[in-house]
């Protein structure tokens, strides 16, 4: 790891460090040590058998059991669940930007005191608990015969997601010049191409970024996933994690199929991190503090 | 924030135009804004109002009726508010959901805090900024799994406490631990976010104000206390109300925490979220609608309370620089 290497640029700025700050440098490592300890822990204990983990809870596999995986595709409905979160969490994150887009960009453009009142009817949804909405949407959704499905948690998932992506994209596209769309507009356009071809471009950061924490939060979503889903061929990961803890009660636990599945649901999150991790930093913090 | 948001658009549009235009005047940009504002706005609003306004009316509505989603609903005006009053299980709820915000708010910046300032001094702060960071991104329930496994009966953690010495290490989840195991694992993984938030805030401050800091002399702890907490305290409200909401959010964490599901997990160990799912989706009784979304409103209102309190106490003169 590249942690013990000495940067060099970075040398001249540092000051005289206390003792205070010494340890708490070490405080931090030892933190950042853990969380990837256990990181690494969880890979590992997913490629083991049961007992041998009961019995050496911090050994190596010898011999990876990659049995544990397809266990949990086949005997916990890993499998199944993955495509279905996968599919939850595409569908909604792309139809909450394709509404929640236009509106933030009007809403970012129009200062008339209508537009002002729906910026702050949005924002105000920010402060809901989600335990206000869950009973009435099974309610509402079951009355539609949409629990149980996919749709409806789709649905769900477009409703709460949008206060967030409305703020989250106003604020981007208030950062982008209207002299751009003036352009637009004098040489003819109209206000949809005006909207998908000059504005949409600049702001695209803004709407992948959007995207991507919407993604993150649909592929953890637990409760409402938990309330309206039951068969066996709709549920999402995280409602598959849940029923696997449940049967092993009664089955014994066996540790090595339950980080197998454990490790479906983390893996993907880990991947989209390395990947484009300083996106997903950036706009969680200062699209946030903005 | 809010007021940001909305105004910062304007201030940069306030040309030289005078406040009372008329419409024929108005400029070609101006008129395609007009025009489109509803057509544009439409789509979205009509779904949060239906998903997302009408359900809390309706909630709020259920509150005063006594309703198992079945037969037809009873008004029982506000005796589920009463009932939710006399509950020993809700107090517990409603006491839990509060140290979690209030304690486990206060250790979670006071950590952030301290990471904020050891960090913004230190070599490879970005990785270690990304490692701290990447719990944000896991479903809560992993950890719940993981804390189940690690801190089991004679399970690894108590094997090192043995090793090290301590022969009587506490029954880590027994029903009264599993609520303390909860808030600590609540700390250790929502640190990072917010260490990441105040950093991002820290780093907007300019870099001469800690030199000077420094040519007076200041150490460390001075130059925190001095800049970087005035200077980010516009960040640290905000992150204040994030945690309010947040906070009353935690559902999965507490349900699953040691491992344990087929059954909730033991009362004690409940909080509002934990409550209304309890109460609404009961495994062997019938469902308490009503009482369920009497103590969702109770949540709500929680919230609208302290983050209004929030900032009240936490606000301060702006800051230009």
């Amino acid at each position: 790891m590249s942690i013990a290497i000495p940067s060099r640029g970075r040398r001249s700025r540092r000051r005289r460090t206390g003792p205070a700050v010494r340890i708490g440098t070490w405080l931090v490592w030892l933190f950042v040590a853990v969380d990837i300890g256990l990181l690494v822990w969880t890979f590992t204990s997913s490629l083991r058998g049961n007992n041998d983990i009961m019995n050496h809870p911090f050994g190596v596999p010898n011999s990876p059991k990659f049995g544990n995986y397809g266990k949990a595709v086949s005997d916990g409905g890993f499998g199944r669940a993955a495509l279905n979160s996968v599919f939850t969490a595409v569908a909604s994150s792309a139809l909450v930007i394709a509404l929640a887009a236009p509106c933030a960009y009007v809403l970012a453009r129009r200062r008339t005191r209508t537009s002002s009142f729906l910026s702050m009817m949005f924002v105000l949804g920010l402060g809901v608990p989600l335990q206000v909405l869950v009973i009435p949407l099974f309610i509402g959704l079951s009355k539609v015969n949409l629990t149980d499905s996919l749709y409806g948690l789709i649905l769900v998932y477009i409703g709460l997601a949008m206060p967030f992506t409305v703020y989250l994209l106003t604020g981007f596209f208030a950062g982008v010049p209207a002299v751009l769309e003036e352009a637009a507009v004098l040489d003819g356009a109209g206000p949809v191409r005006t909207f998908l071809s000059v504005i949409v471009p600049v702001a695209r950061g803004g709407i992948i970024t959007a995207f991507l924490l919407q993604i993150i939060s649909a592929w953890n979503e637990t409760l409402f996933a938990l309330v309206l889903l039951h068969s066996q061929d709709k549920i999402t990961l995280p409602v598959a994690l849940v029923n696997f803890l449940s049967t092993e009660q009664y089955d014994g636990q066996d540790w090595g199929v339950l980080f197998a599945g454990v490790c479906i649901i983390l893996a993907p999150m880990l991947a989209l991190f390395s990947w484009l991790g300083s996106r997903i930093i950036q706009g969680m913090t200062v699209g946030i503090g903005k | 924030m809010t007021a940001q948001i909305t105004q910062s658009p304007r201030i940069g549009k306030v040309r030289g135009d005078s406040p009372r235009r008329s419409r024929r005047s108005e400029a070609p940009l101006e008129r395609l804004h007009r025009r489109t504002f509803w057509p544009f706005a439409a789509p979205a609003l009509l779904f949060y109002i239906v998903l997302f306004i009408a359900p809390i009316a309706f909630a709020a509505y259920t509150s005063f009726y006594k309703w198992d989603g079945l037969s037809p609903m009873k008004d029982r005006g506000l005796n589920n508010y009463r009932i939710l009053w006399l509950d020993p299980v809700f107090h517990t709820a409603l006491t839990n959901t509060l140290k979690i915000l209030i304690v486990g708010g206060v250790v979670t910046f006071a950590i952030a805090l301290a990471l904020t300032m050891v960090l913004r001094e230190m070599n490879h702060r970005l990785f270690a900024r990304s490692v701290l960071f990447f719990p944000t991104l896991v479903n809560a329930m992993v950890f719940g799994i993981a804390a189940g496994f690690l801190f089991s009966p004679s399970g690894p953690v108590d094997e090192v406490l043995h090793a090290l010495g301590w022969q009587t290490p506490p029954q880590w989840l027994s029903t009264e631990n599993i609520f303390p195991m909860v808030m600590g694992t609540l700390i250790w993984t929502s640190t990072g976010f917010y260490t990441a938030i105040i950093m991002a805030g820290v780093d907007q401050i300019p870099q001469y104000l800690y030199e000077a800091a420094e040519l007076d002399g200041c150490n460390a702890w001075q130059r925190f206390r001095n800049v970087t907490l005035p200077m980010a305290w516009e960040v640290i409200s905000v992150c204040a109300v994030l945690w309010t909401v947040s906070s009353v959010n935690i559902f999965q964490l507490i349900l699953v925490f040691g491992g344990s599901n087929s059954n909730l997990p033991p009362a004690n160990s409940w909080n509002t979220a934990l409550y209304v799912y309890g109460e609404a989706f009961p495994q062997a009784s019938a469902p308490e609608l009503g009482l369920a979304t009497a103590a969702a409103m109770v949540a709500l209102l929680l919230v609208a309370v302290i983050t209004v309190l929030l900032r009240r106490l936490m606000r301060r003169e702006r800051i230009e620089y």
